[in-house]
């Protein structure tokens, strides 16, 4: 049985931006949202930092460490650094 | 064929469609326990599932490295993981209502999707887009954290209504598996902030088209565009040279949005299997 569903072209050997944040700088993403509310494609992903003993809890944003931020699809980043103007404490560093 | 009404389709029930047949909604075909080492059970948080398997972040290492037959293995092992977790198939609006009376409790929730990509926190029960079906919801107080906000369980009629509003806004609607073929839950997404959307549309795996595919009248079509910032797949643009919508019927998905949204009702939902070259485009 033949399945075909058609995605964009996939670019092997292409070599995607390196974004890098600074945990230090960077606690509590959740409550900001800066960067992943202003990338055209939604490249940042935040998550809960789940603990194992924590995973039946609920935790709160507000305690610096609780979530995370991360550049889940940096493979649709395009360098426009909308994000880095926008992040208050300068956490994000893009590179080629 | 899709593959899923191949597997889980009962004849006796709406013409063999998987997602019509009640058996797949039913207490028994809920498991507390999956099988593998990605899926805990009831300890398992439906944040992650505490899913252990491969992310987007190791098919991009993969891109990365221009290994191809790595990457087909692991969009296979993704695409299959997704039965376990998440994956299932877009519905147009009317078979979404047809489901609507199968399947109980219903319950609305935030959206974990949009509360991962855009920091959306849907705490008010006005506010819940996503939908959790069946006994599984019956236990959502075990995990606060994804919960947060609650959960508004509604009867048939209500949840038809939430849906009608949901797709009057552009959402389309995705059906989720949980350990097929159990349906336990129901995505209303749009691209960007939709996991399932983004790896279909990217990757080519997880949802399944749906059994239509939209069509325009183009007697009927006059242009105005509406649809075009409708749909969630980049299938349909407004075409400059013929004034008219255009849908690449290869890269539709079915999800009937454009249809909903057109006021002058040209464009149409058809059977995929009516357009041969279709046939096999899941």
């Amino acid at each position: 049985m033949t399945i075909l569903r058609q995605s964009a072209p996939v670019i092997f050997g292409r070599k995607f931006p390196k974004i890098t944040i600074d945990q230090e700088k960077c606690t509590v993403p959740f409550l900001c949202k800066k960067c992943l509310q202003a990338c055209p494609i939604a490249v940042f992903f935040v998550e809960r930092v789940m603990a194992k003993e924590k995973r039946l809890e609920e935790v709160d944003p507000r305690i610096p460490g609780n979530y995370v931020v991360v550049a889940e699809r940096r493979d649709r980043c395009t360098m426009c650094n909308r994000c880095i103007d926008v992040c208050p404490v300068d956490a994000i560093k893009i590179e080629v | 064929m899709c593959y899923l009404c191949d597997e889980y389709g009962n004849p006796e029930f709406g013409g063999g469609i998987w997602y019509l047949n009640p058996y797949n909604y039913s207490r028994n075909m809920y498991k507390l326990r999956l099988p593998g080492e990605g899926h805990k059970g009831v300890e398992a948080s439906p944040e992650t599932g505490e899913s252990t398997g491969p992310t987007t972040a190791d098919l991009l290492n993969l891109i990365e490295k221009d290994d191809r037959e790595g990457f087909d293995r692991l969009v296979k092992q993704m695409d299959e993981g997704m039965r376990q977790g998440g994956g299932g198939q877009v519905l147009p609006l009317k078979d979404a209502e047809k489901v609507m009376d199968l399947c109980s409790p219903i319950g609305l929730i935030a959206c974990l999707c949009r509360k991962n990509w855009r920091a959306v926190d849907e705490r008010s029960e006005n506010e819940y887009t996503c939908m959790g079906m069946g006994v599984g919801m019956l236990k959502w107080e075990r995990w606060p954290e994804r919960y947060k906000g609650g959960c508004k369980f509604v009867n048939h009629e209500e949840a038809k209504e939430w849906l009608r509003e949901l797709d009057r806004k552009g959402f389309c609607h995705c059906l989720m598996m949980f350990g097929a073929p159990y349906i336990g839950g129901f995505c209303q997404c749009d691209f960007p902030d939709c996991n399932l959307i983004r790896w279909a549309v990217d990757f080519g795996f997880g949802v399944l088209k749906s059994h239509y595919v939209a069509q325009v009248d183009y007697d009927a079509c006059n242009g105005c565009g509406i649809c075009a910032s409708r749909c969630q797949w980049g299938a349909l643009k407004f075409e400059v040279t013929t004034k008219k919508a255009s849908i690449d019927a290869f890269k539709c998905y079915g999800c009937g949005v454009c249809e909903t949204g057109c006021p002058r009702k040209a464009i149409e939902l058809i059977d995929r299997k009516s357009l041969p070259a279709l046939a096999e485009v899941w």
